[in-house]
């Protein structure tokens, strides 16, 4: 009698330990599957954080590479600009010099009158110099001699107005409504992309 | 009848325990959820730092080197042969002249 009620305590209480067994097992599999969705989630949001990191790095260098190219690309220029305009002012205080010189500027300002009484579609023309020419030719044969090296019937009077220039001349129709620019600031003016293209040439060739 | 009864006691006991256990593993779930993803999230955060930090380092070194030849490049146009100067002034009065 006693060895059967002793069975039946062992009984109630293993089964008691199977039981627990079991909750304990259910309960450290659930745990266990939420932590591991947590990890997955937290992972894949840590992949998303890098994902880019490549892209986001290079970026980064190439900003600074494209920003330090940019400014060395305008130090450049802009010392390549000043060169020019040195040059440009040497070019200037050369013109002066031509000018001073009759022997080479005469023949020059021949050529510009010339030039202007042939583009001016009148018969009588005005010509325009500065104060320094018309003090250094006033009186002389300057307008015959550019006459005569072309073959027209056209006449020419000096203009008693000066004109601000360093050399050449600005001739114009009786009306002054047609007027040719041959100055040495206009050549200038008008050569000047052309200038600058030989001068880099010669200065900066690549 | 007492041994039986006791068993049953006993028997509730250990369920009781086991539950218990369990719930406090459960009740701690959240916390040890936060604290792992914290630690996932900062050391994906920390790479990107300084990743970024070194492609900075990369791009200012890469800038000065630039940044150095771009002196040099300087340099070198700034000392211009007065012989060469003189061409260009001499080709400009010409092509101005003519």
């Amino acid at each position: 009698m006693s060895g059967g009620l002793d069975k039946l305590v062992d009984d109630i209480v293993r089964e008691s330990r199977t039981r627990a067994e079991e909750i304990r097992k259910d309960g450290l599999a659930q745990v266990e599957d939420r932590i591991a969705g947590a990890r997955a989630e937290a992972t894949r949001e840590a992949d998303q954080i890098t994902r880019n990191l490549r892209t986001e790095c290079e970026a980064v260098v190439n900003r600074r590479v494209s920003q330090e190219k940019q400014k060395a690309r305008l130090a450049y220029l802009a010392e390549k600009n000043r060169i020019l305009s040195d040059v440009m002012k040497d070019v200037q205080a050369r013109l002066l010099e031509f000018c001073r010189n009759d022997s080479s500027y005469r023949p020059f300002l021949l050529k510009s009158i010339a030039q202007g009484i042939d583009a001016i579609p009148s018969d009588r023309v005005k010509v325009a110099l500065s104060e320094k020419d018309i003090r250094r030719y006033k009186g002389t044969k300057l307008l015959t001699d550019a006459l005569s090296t072309m073959d027209t019937t056209k006449t020419a009077v000096l203009s008693e107005l000066p004109l601000e220039t360093t050399g050449g001349a600005v001739v114009a129709s009786e009306d002054d409504k047609v007027r040719v620019d041959c100055t040495l600031e206009a050549r200038l003016e008008l050569t000047k992309p052309q200038l600058l293209a030989e001068i880099s040439k010669i200065l900066f060739p690549s | 009848m007492n041994k039986i009864v006791e068993a049953e006691k006993e028997g509730r006991q250990i369920l009781d325990q086991t539950s218990k256990e369990i719930s406090e593993l459960k009740r701690d779930v959240p916390n040890r959820i936060a604290s792992m993803r914290q630690d996932i999230l900062q050391k994906a955060t920390k790479r990107r730092e300084s990743a970024l930090a070194d492609a900075e380092k990369t791009g200012a070194e890469e800038a000065k080197r630039i940044s150095l030849e771009s002196k040099k490049q300087l340099d070198s146009i700034s000392r211009i042969p007065s012989a060469k100067r003189r061409q260009a002034v001499d080709r400009a009065i010409e092509l101005l002249l003519s």
